[in-house]
């Protein structure tokens, strides 16, 4: 008996490779309503790894900030320390689709007056 | 995880400038591109395809490729989970890919062993060999195809 190859092997395992993806990257896992929340600082910006990134404290929960990647994040003048823990901000973006997740894709952080544009060409 | 983010790598990564966690993912892909590439072609000849092209031939270039590659991929791997390692606990792909990964190697620990794979530059195989070569060439094509559709899915959780 002879293995015949064929490539329709190949193709059931390729499918998986397309299965549909979630949030974090892109905004496709993320409510399209604007979301808007006033809170304070728990874990001040971080710009390292995918995202930058900040906790802050609102309505009882900590919520996960995701800002945009490390070095758009810095350009838009949000670097690492400049808004103290515990500071006041209020935090401009869209909310997880999934309601039991407190974590905000976000487009602007404002606080003391300063507002930090992560998205300019997003409203 | 908390060990591994509290870690000096951990640690490093975190302060080594906005564009240290892009390089080191660049130099990820880099890795698993070659070992995919290399694994990839070498099981499609396992499974049959390029019949013409003696196994040798193609296990010389593909064979230390995919270990260098893999080698590239695990380092590199590790400074990527440390940078935020917390972050992923519950991260369901990451769940999948790293018993995938087990899998592969384990499959390559058997292949290795395998009569057909020692004496493949030495005699032609019989079709029950080709048989077993052609197993262990699917065993590792799902493994790293699992691992690799797994590891792009974790960034999308």
């Amino acid at each position: 008996m002879r293995w015949q190859f064929s490539l329709w092997m190949v193709v059931p395992a390729l499918a998986v490779a397309t299965l549909p993806a979630l949030a974090h990257h892109g905004w496709g896992g993320n409510a399209s309503e604007e979301f808007e929340i006033v809170g304070t600082v728990e874990k001040g910006v971080s710009l390292a790894g995918a995202h930058a990134t900040m906790k802050i404290r609102a309505e009882g929960q900590v919520w996960d900030i995701t800002l945009a990647p490390g070095a758009r994040t810095e350009r838009a003048g949000l670097t690492e320390g400049i808004i103290p823990v515990g500071a006041q901000v209020t935090i401009h973006g869209h909310r997880n689709r999934d309601a039991k997740r407190y974590e905000i894709k976000t487009e602007r952080v404002t606080w003391n007056g300063r507002t930090f544009n992560v998205y300019p060409d997003r409203k | 995880m908390a060990w591994l983010e509290g870690s000096a790598l951990g640690h490093a990564m975190r302060s080594s400038g906005v564009w240290t966690y892009g390089l080191v993912n660049l130099t990820h892909i880099l890795g698993v591109g070659s070992l995919f590439g290399a694994v990839l072609v070498l099981d499609l000849r396992l499974l049959g395809a390029w019949r013409s092209v003696p196994l040798a031939a193609i296990t010389r270039p593909t064979v230390p490729v995919a270990a260098v590659g893999f080698l590239v991929a695990a380092t590199s791997g590790v400074c990527l989970i440390a940078t935020n390692a917390t972050e992923y606990l519950g991260n369901p792909f990451l769940l999948v890919k790293f018993p995938a990964i087990a899998v592969g190697l384990a499959n390559v620990v058997i292949l290795t062993r395998l009569t057909a794979w020692k004496v493949r530059d030495v005699r032609e195989l019989t079709s029950r060999e080709q048989r077993q070569l052609a197993a262990a060439g699917a065993m590792s094509l799902l493994s790293w195809l699992t691992a690799t559709t797994a590891g792009r899915l974790i960034g999308y959780w």
